[in-house]
């Protein structure tokens, strides 16, 4: 059935992540260039791209049940947070005046995934009972719950202003903080990280790809279009919102984790309506029900700075220094993060994803235009 | 036997097999994994393996034993393309009987003229709109004792002594084959390949169709013939088919069924006639056979949608149209592209060729052919250009499809072809072709005048297809009964007139009038889909295909069209008049044959008063 892409003769194969071998092909050169490029990549872009891989995974998570089944939440920082602690917690120094049980990696990075799952299934329940605004606003109440709780909890946040030290990413016996050598190259430990990020990253993704394109993630996109539609079509809502929230914050535990071991040290005013906001805008930018589109926004929002950063030094009324100037670089990267929300919501409501498969249109309808 | 000794046979020529259910047992134990059929149920196709397939011939054939079918039996298929269709007319050619096709859009007094005229004793038909048609007329049908249903849909709820599911049917088969393993193999090895095999009822462009007989020998030579002429040694060892023409035609049932097991093809049936560009873009069929219509629609859907395109996509096609049609021309003069031209070939199929062939569903097609009728050499050329290897062929009915062919190598446009190796051909003083070969029919089923008509003594076939040497190929005319004498004498062939019109995408029918008449004039139908795009962008409102024919604005464009044509022909041979029909042509109306031909004495009639206004 060579050259026939089009013949299809099983169901499996229609579903299939990469229905041909050229698409299978093309993502393993992908992969290969980013596993590559860590080993070639500064410390502080490195470290950039490996925040970036994390909140990839947040995004997904967050894309799941917001992008798929439809279920707006604003929710998504208190998630995060509570992977952070739970890994703080479990991974922490021991004998210290905070929680810390000294785990290793291996136990601490799915417990936080998994905390925020419960988490997630107590949250579920009200998500059966409300819809779209009402909803929005009940998991808004969460983030501030969430602040309260860790700004109040010392023994496990530290309190306001002084927080706490993340935990250590050791994995079986291994710290990925301290520089090591890597078939026969030194790696630095924000290479590391990154190299980790990507893994975890890929892992996750294919995770979430199967889902969706599964049973589970069919009955998640009739929800979203119509719940009562769906649930004449015996679709449990129930059931489904719960998966949904479970998994959702399962990405979000394992996202908050990783996020702040990176960063080194977490701050409890961290987890506030804003973090929540930045995730809808990657979703959006990126694309909503797409998991290349939640890594595309998440990159890109991770970037951002960077971007304007760059900008600075050839656009004359935008300086660096936080005082001097017309604008500073902070101030540009707010006026530009709003901007793009209102621009894509406008211009590209598929986001950074929906001009790829435009472009991918224009090849694929060659030499027509339909 | 009446049905077997109506022309003297001097030769019987060499057969692989006795006929083409024992060619299918052949493979079926050499090959039995390999995929025999593919039927597309709920957005897949659906595979039969060779094994399966005999599997369902056997019990097919053992049904029909049960249900009273005898040799020489006639059981006619009334179906579109589908599985059924090919195990069924295997099953009964198998048993010995004869198969009788009828095409899915006869109506009922159709139906009721061929079940009647053939003497089916059994129908197999599609879904309850076949079976209503049955039931509505067969009180005048005494010899019909069964009619099994494939689609239950509708029919089960029918209470008929009269009908059976496919699915008991084939029970019925599987208790009968348990019984007697062996019979069905008996009667296989039995057939005497100069018995008929099938009657096949000719489309009857004037009075009722006439039944051709075709032999179990005809059917087999025809396969072997056309295995080693298409494209040969060019095939892969996996040929797809795409089964859309209906298998009731000669046509279809060459390439489908005889060419498929020869080949040892995997044929796919298309869902419906609508479908066909789709499953064609999803099969690539390795091997296309289609009549001018189906190209012209192509070749006219591939102009409207790049004519949408954007300016880049426009100004690279036409970039590489225009490269294409120096490289076919060049194919034409020496019967290659010669270095310099497939260079340029290649660089083209990068950017053009290779997307626009995956688009029309003519990326894996090592051959395609126009047959049936004749071809626009405009439209065969624009195909060319794009490199697609497309020939034109001729053959009909009464010579089992097979008669003449252009090779890849040396193609002429406007021919059709030079004799294929063992065809005779002859051109008789008059100018009609004559064709001799072992693939010429046995003679029409009760109407021995005609069968003398068209086969004299020497086993001459009489094709009714008037035409003239051009070198080694042939060039035809038109039909001898079409040609048109003007009142000042000359002899006009109007279907090379009507099928320049339609070259134009607008332009859907036409059929050219100038029978003793002072000038030439036409009748031309709209191609309704184009025409009403064309008319939305340029914001002519219209309500109806009526409506539409008689818009200025339309009637202006057509004419430039006609102006068009005229500009290639002599000058008595030009369109001095021509009106819009008001109406889409039906074969349900009686003015196509089921092939979608028009029938000229039909729309004379029914339209005699635009005519007559032409020359008033």
């Amino acid at each position: 059935m060579r050259g026939r892409p089009g013949l299809v003769t099983a169901y499996q194969r229609d579903m299939a992540i990469f229905p041909t071998n050229t698409q299978r092909v093309w993502f393993a050169a992908f992969a290969l260039v980013m596993a590559l490029l860590t080993f070639v990549l500064s410390d502080d872009l490195a470290l950039r791209g490996a925040s970036a891989a994390a909140a990839a995974v947040g995004a997904i998570g967050l894309n799941l049940v917001t992008g798929w089944a439809g279920q707006i939440s604003l929710g998504h920082a208190f998630f995060l947070g509570i992977g952070a602690y739970t890994a703080a917690a479990l991974g922490g120094e021991t004998g210290g005046p905070l929680i810390g049980l000294g785990l290793e990696m291996w136990i601490w990075l799915p417990a936080a995934g998994l905390v925020a799952a419960v988490a997630g299934i107590v949250v579920a329940p009200i998500a059966t009972r409300l819809r779209g605004l009402y909803l929005a606003f009940v998991t808004l109440g969460l983030v501030f719950i969430g602040e309260h709780i860790f700004r109040e909890w010392d023994s496990l946040t530290g309190g306001i202003g002084v927080g706490r030290s993340a935990p250590k990413p050791i994995l079986f016996g291994y710290d990925l903080s301290r520089e090591g050598s890597f078939l026969g190259f030194t790696l630095s430990a924000e290479q590391q990280y990154l190299l980790f990020a990507l893994v975890v990253l890929l892992v996750m993704g294919f995770l979430a790809k199967n889902l969706v394109r599964g049973r589970v993630g069919r009955a998640f996109s009739a929800i979203r279009d119509r719940d009562v539609a769906a649930e004449i079509m015996g679709i449990n809502l129930a059931r489904h919102k719960l998966i949904a929230f479970a998994i959702s914050s399962f990405y979000a535990g394992i996202a908050g984790a990783l996020l702040w071991t990176f960063v080194g040290f977490i701050e409890p005013r961290s987890f506030s309506l804003t973090l929540s906001i930045v995730y809808i805008a990657m979703i959006l930018i990126g694309g909503a029900a797409s998991i290349m589109g939640s890594i595309m926004g998440a990159v890109f929002i991770t970037f951002l700075p960077r971007i304007v950063d760059l900008l600075s030094g050839y656009v004359p009324f935008i300086e660096d220094s936080p005082t001097g100037g017309f604008l500073t670089v902070s101030q540009v990267e707010q006026i530009l993060f709003g901007l793009l929300i209102v621009v894509f919501l406008i211009v590209e409501p598929l986001g950074l994803y929906g001009i790829w498969i435009r472009i991918r249109n224009y090849w694929k309808a060659w030499p027509f235009s339909y | 036997m009446t049905t077997t000794a109506e022309r003297p046979r001097s030769d019987t020529p060499s057969l692989a097999f006795t006929s083409m259910t024992a060619w299918l047992r052949d493979i079926a134990h050499s090959e039995p994994e390999r995929i025999g059929l593919r039927e597309k149920e709920f957005g897949i196709w659906q595979e039969t393996t060779y094994a399966e397939y005999w599997e369902l011939v056997e019990t097919a054939g053992m049904a029909l034993r049960a249900l009273g079918v005898e040799p020489d039996d006639k059981v006619a298929i009334h179906s579109e393309n589908r599985l059924a269709w090919v195990v069924s007319d295997l099953a009964i050619q198998g048993i010995q009987a004869v198969s009788v096709g009828l095409y899915s859009t006869n109506p009922a007094p159709e139906v009721e003229y061929l079940l009647g005229h053939s003497e089916s004793k059994v129908l197999i038909a599609e879904d309850q709109e076949q079976v209503d048609k049955a039931l509505a007329v067969r009180d005048k049908l005494p010899q019909l004792q069964k009619i099994i249903y494939v689609e239950p849909r509708g029919v089960s709820t029918y209470d008929d002594p009269m009908l059976l599911s496919w699915e008991d049917f084939l029970e019925l088969g599987r208790r009968e084959l348990a019984a007697n393993p062996n019979r069905f193999d008996t009667l296989v090895d039995g057939i005497d390949p100069v018995t008929t095999a099938t009657i096949v009822y000719t489309s009857g462009t004037t009075g009722p169709p006439k039944g051709a007989m075709l032999s179990h020998s005809n059917l087999v030579w025809t396969a072997a013939e056309a295995r080693s002429v298409i494209a040969s040694g060019e095939m892969p060892d996996e040929i797809e088919l795409l089964s859309y023409l209906p298998l009731c035609h000669v046509f279809g049932r060459l390439y489908d069924l005889a060419y498929g097991l020869a080949a040892r093809a995997t044929v796919n049936f298309a869902e419906s006639v609508d479908t066909v560009v789709s499953d064609l873009q999803e099969i690539q069929p390795t091997y296309f056979p289609a009549p001018p219509r189906i190209w012209e629609k192509m070749a006219a859907g591939a102009q409207v949608r790049m004519a949408h395109a954007s300016l880049t996509k426009k100004l690279m096609y036409g970039a590489f149209l225009k490269a294409g049609m120096w490289n076919a021309d060049r194919i034409l003069e020496r019967g290659s592209r010669g270095s310099v031209g497939e260079a340029v070939h290649r660089i083209g199929w990068v950017f053009v060729y290779r997307s626009l062939q995956r688009k029309i569903g003519m990326s894996q097609c090592r051959q395609a052919v126009s047959g049936s009728a004749p071809i626009a050499p405009e439209v065969l050329k624009f195909f060319m250009a794009l490199g697609v290897p497309i020939v034109e062929g001729w053959g009909m009915t009464e010579t089992t499809a097979l008669g003449t062919i252009n090779q890849l190598d040396r193609i002429k446009l406007g021919t059709i072809g030079e004799p294929l190796e063992g065809c005779e051909i002859q051109i008789a003083d008059d100018g009609e072709i004559l064709a001799r070969h072992p693939a010429v029919f046995m003679g029409y089923f009760k109407n021995p005048a005609a069968t003398a008509e068209a086969i004299n003594p020497e086993g001459w076939l009489h094709t009714g297809d008037v035409g003239e040497w051009d070198d080694n190929h042939i060039r035809i005319i038109d039909r001898k009964k079409d040609i048109i004498i003007t009142a000042g004498g000359k002899n006009i062939s109007p279907s090379e007139i009507e099928n320049r019109l339609k070259v134009s995408p607008f332009i859907k029918e036409a059929m050219v009038i100038g029978d003793r008449r002072r000038f030439v004039s036409a009748l031309i139908g709209i191609e309704f889909d184009v025409a009403a795009n064309w008319a939305q962008r340029r914001n002519i409102t219209f309500t109806t295909y009526r409506d539409l024919s008689e818009k200025p604005e339309l009637i202006e464009l057509i004419g430039k069209q006609v102006a068009a044509t005229n500009a290639e022909f002599a000058r008595v041979e030009q369109i001095k008049e021509f009106r819009l029909l008001p109406k889409e042509l039906d074969h349900d109306q009686g003015e196509l044959t089921a092939t979608q031909k028009i029938k000229r004495g039909v729309l004379e009639e029914q339209f005699s008063e635009i005519i007559e206004e032409m020359y008033s």
